[in-house]
This record gives C-alpha cells, structure tokens and sequence, in this order.
C-alpha cells in the first residue's frame, strides 16, 4: 500500500515537473480553431509560418464553423478563429469572443457527384427530377444555410418549387463539408453540395457542377484573433500573414477567391 | 487500527469521494444549468420530440434483435466448450473496444453501397446507409456486446447438474432450455439487456457515419444534441441531454426494479448465479 502511495506521489511530481518545464520553453503553440474547407491548405500557410517565425508551432482544429463557434464561446483555449460565415464572426465579436474580424477570402459553393455518378446526374436541374440520395449541410452549419439559400435562388432558374423537391432528397444533414465530401467520395451519396476549393481537393474523385451565376450565394471567411488569447501577438501576426501575399497565394492555389475590397 | 491502514483507509476513501464527484457533478450540472420551464418548453420542441422517437424507436429494435440473436448463442458460448468457442466469446466482445467511429466505417465497408455486400444487397434492391434501417444496424453493432458478455457469464454460472436433471427427468433440450435454463439466467439477461439498451440509446459515432442525421428519420437524440450544440442551441442541447439521462436511467432503474418485484432474482446464492449481478 505505501509502496502504491508512492508511485502515485512519484507520478504527479512528474506531471507537475513536465509542466513546468513545458511553461518555461520559449515555444508558442498557437491554437487555430478553422472552418473545416480550410482542413487542407490551412497547414500549409501555418508550415509557411513557422519558416519565418522559427519556435511557433500550430495545432488545428477543423470543424463546421458553428461547432467552432460553440467552442469559443464555451471558453475553449483557442488563439485564432477562422470560420466559413460572416454570420458567426458578428455574433463572436459582438459578444466579445474575438477581437475585430476581417474577411480573408471567399468560396464558392458547387455540385458534386462520386466519379462514377451512380445515379447518372447530368445537371443540377436533376436533383428535383428523380430520385436522388442528396447529403448537405445542416443548417446551422455554413455550407448547409448556403446550400439552401442557392436552392431558393435556384428556383428561378429551374421553376418554382425546385428547391423544396430538392430538399425532400436529401438523405442526410451533415455537421460539417469534410463529411459531405467523405460521404459523395465514397460513393455512398449520389450528390452533395460543397465548396469549389473541395472539390478541387477531391480531385478526380468527384464530378463537379457549376452553379447558374444568378445561384451563386459567395462564402465569406472572416478570421480574427480570440479574445482570450494568450498569445495575442503572435496570433495576430499570423491573421496578418493570412491576410499578407503569402496566405494570400496559398489560398488562391487552393481556389479560394480573394476577399472583396474593404473599405 | 495501524497508521498505515488509517491511512489506506482515508486515501480510498478520497478516492470514492472524488470518483462520485466527477461522474455525478456533470450530471448535476445538466439539471442546474437550464431552468425547469426552459427544459419542458425546449422538449416540446419539434426536433426534441421527433429524435426522441426515432431513438426510442430504433433502440428497443436494436434491443429485440440483439435478444434474439443473442440469448441461443450466449447459451452455447456459457454451457458448451468445443474449439474456438473462447476465441468465439472473445471476438463477440470485439465491439466493446473498438470506437464507434471504427465501427461505422467498418458498417460501410461491409454493407455500404460500394462495400462487401454492397453487390448483393444492391441485387436484393437494398440500400442501407442513410436509412432507418442503418441506424439499427449501427445501434446493434455497438450495443451487442453488452448483452451477450452478460448472458454467457449467465449461462456459464448455471449449475449445470441441473440442466442434466431435467435432461434425466425426460424434458428435451428446447423445453430443458426454456423451461430451466433462461429461468436461471433470467436476472443476468435482464441486466444484459438494460445495459445494451442504455448504449443503444446514447450511441453516436457509428450512427453519424453509417445513417448519417436528418430530423425525423435517422437522427437520434444524440445527434440532435450535437447538431442543437452546434446551432448555438446550448438550452436545447442541455434540455435534451437531460431528457436522455432521464430516459436512460429511468429505463435503466426501472428494469432493474421490474426484475426484483417480479421475484425474478435467484432466491439463494447456491445457485450460483453471482456474475450475472456483477457489472449491472
């Protein structure tokens, strides 16, 4: 018994060393909490970075912006937050949640089906057509609101009530655009409807559908740092790189387009 | 008493202390975060009411399934030795350690539209994923162990001269079976199939995956919490997540209850059936 006492005694000393340690190293770890589209060329700008700012290391978490936003708002320890939706950096940054945001690029929402389309979808005027097993998001997600705010733009195109015949299809609602994608990769789901730079990414794997212009519902990506950042400086210089040529490339190569001009 | 035990005896006693702490004080926290009004005016809630039948729903098939198929196999597994059957009883409990994220994968790959049997079931006209039938499908998958680790412990703690017995006495095996056996174990299987139904109705991983979410079809009550959460419905998720430890622990609670009122318990330990009572 006493020799168990002290293996757990001996055990939380070592904790308690490790974190001091850990404390007293001059490396900063910043926490990005990022809209699950940028899953990919995220690591790249923070990898980019770290080039230029040798000692700060990144984690990321991705995830539907809203989820993101339910995090920051529930107190978790985060540094930066870049979400998918305008809507939700108000909504932070009028609670004070996040400092000022800025719009750091845009996105574009589109129509994909696996490589070998199994339910022979020709155009987006299908969806309302037959019947199709439709995966998108949910609504409170980014990409599920711009979803269905296409859907209703789209019913001038394809007729009224287009978008509730297409709505009546769909099979699954999904917490984030990395799980529709997953779902219309593995040829589960007949459609989805993801970002262009996801569907770019999928390369191959999917057969992209351009939306109608007058469809288009444009995704504008707000980031900024969080207000209970620990770091704040540094996670400001990395909003500022985001927003700088180099984040700017790496965005335009993943297919993001630019932000608009602001005044 | 030695200095030595005072002081194993407060250091376990600690130990309870804080244990009971940390599983009760989130729980507690449910209850005391939202306001009672709140709570029954969020699970008036479309989305509330209809994730809550779909879970009920689909877990008590779940439950069924699991039963039937559960109760003959854990009797061979708990009263037959024969090669493999440890292997046999082992791999049944394979679920209980693989994350639910693994096990809807794993559903794919088996029954998925492009999966193993993929090309057989699309002959047949049948597609799983996305359907209620999925949600089942993923509810048992998880669930399964905890019956059927609980029923062959059961049946293995039988006194099984009184299976010959009745063999001697002239009842066949289907009526010794009935009639001796399942009574036996009935305690072990209720408390089986208590605990498979509570993981049934708080599954999650495997069904995000395999059945994926849509209100009123294949959105269970976890997921609604998640999706609410997500929303910014923090009132809602809690009031749901209240609603499930109540569902589930009263289920839970009242199974057990059903099971003693009805005298169901073995009337003396030298029955022995003690491991049946030991997780539950």
């Amino acid at each position: 018994m006493r020799r168990a006492l002290a293996l757990v005694l001996a055990g939380l000393a070592l904790v308690g060393c490790s974190k001091g340690s850990a404390s007293t190293s001059s490396h900063i770890k910043l926490t990005v909490l990022a809209a699950a589209s940028l899953t990919d060329v995220f690591p790249k700008i923070g990898a980019a970075f770290t080039k230029s700012h040798p000692g700060v290391t990144f984690t990321f978490s991705f995830a539907g912006t809203d989820q993101l936003a339910a995090q920051i708002q529930q107190g978790a320890p985060a540094d930066v937050f870049a979400g998918a939706s305008a809507t939700y950096g108000d909504q932070l940054a009028r609670a004070h949640d996040i400092g000022p945001y800025k719009i750091f690029c845009t996105n574009r929402l589109v129509l994909v089906v696996p490589a070998s389309n199994p339910a022979h979808i020709a155009s987006p005027a299908a969806l309302a057509t037959k019947k199709v097993k439709l995966v998108i998001g949910s609504e409170s997600v980014p990409v599920g609101s711009y979803t269905r705010t296409v859907l209703d733009n789209l019913n001038s195109v394809y007729g009224a009530g287009y978008s509730d015949k297409v709505l009546a299809n769909v099979v699954s609602n999904e917490d984030s655009v990395t799980s529709i994608l997953a779902k219309v990769v593995s040829g589960e789901a007949d459609a989805g409807f993801v970002y262009v730079t996801d569907s770019l990414s999928a390369g191959s794997k999917v057969r992209t559908f351009v939306l109608p212009n007058s469809a288009e519902a444009v995704a504008f990506y707000p980031i900024a740092v969080v207000a209970a950042s620990k770091a704040a400086t540094v996670a400001r210089e990395f909003v500022d790189y985001v927003l700088g040529p180099a984040g700017q490339a790496e965005l335009k190569a993943a297919g993001f387009g630019p932000p608009p001009p602001q005044g | 008493m030695r200095r030595s035990d005072r002081v194993a005896a407060l250091a376990a006693g600690i130990a309870t202390a804080v244990l009971f702490g940390f599983v009760a004080l989130p729980i507690l926290a449910i209850f005391l975060k939202v306001s009672p009004s709140e709570l029954v005016s969020q699970l008036g809630s479309h989305v509330a009411r209809q994730a809550l039948l779909v879970s009920i729903r689909s877990s008590l098939i779940a439950v069924a399934v699991i039963v039937l198929f559960g109760t003959p196999a854990a009797f061979i597994l708990g009263t037959k030795r024969f090669r493999g059957s440890r292997v046999l009883t082992a791999f049944l409990e394979l679920p209980l350690v693989l994350p639910p994220a693994v096990a809807g994968i794993a559903l794919f790959a088996a029954f998925g539209r492009f999966g193993l049997m993929g090309g057989a079931l699309r002959f047949f006209g049948i597609e799983l994923p996305f359907t209620q039938a999925a949600v089942v499908m993923a509810l048992t998958y998880v669930a399964l162990p905890f019956y059927t680790r609980q029923a062959v412990a059961a049946f293995a703690s039988m006194d099984q001269q009184l299976l010959g017995a009745s063999r001697t006495l002239g009842a066949g095996r289907a009526r010794t079976f009935f009639r001796v056996a399942l009574p036996l174990a009935r305690q072990g299987l209720s408390a089986g199939a208590a605990l498979a139904w509570a993981r049934a109705l708080g599954e999650f991983g495997a069904t995000i995956l395999f059945a994926g979410s849509l209100a009123g079809k294949t959105q269970t009550l976890p997921l609604a919490i998640y999706e609410q959460f997500g929303a910014g419905n923090l009132d809602g998720a809690l009031a749901m997540s209240a609603l499930l430890v109540v569902v589930s622990a009263g289920l839970f609670v009242g199974f057990r209850l059903f099971v003693r009122n009805r005298g169901l318990e073995p009337e003396g330990a030298g029955w022995g059936l003690r491991s049946s009572s030991t997780i539950a």
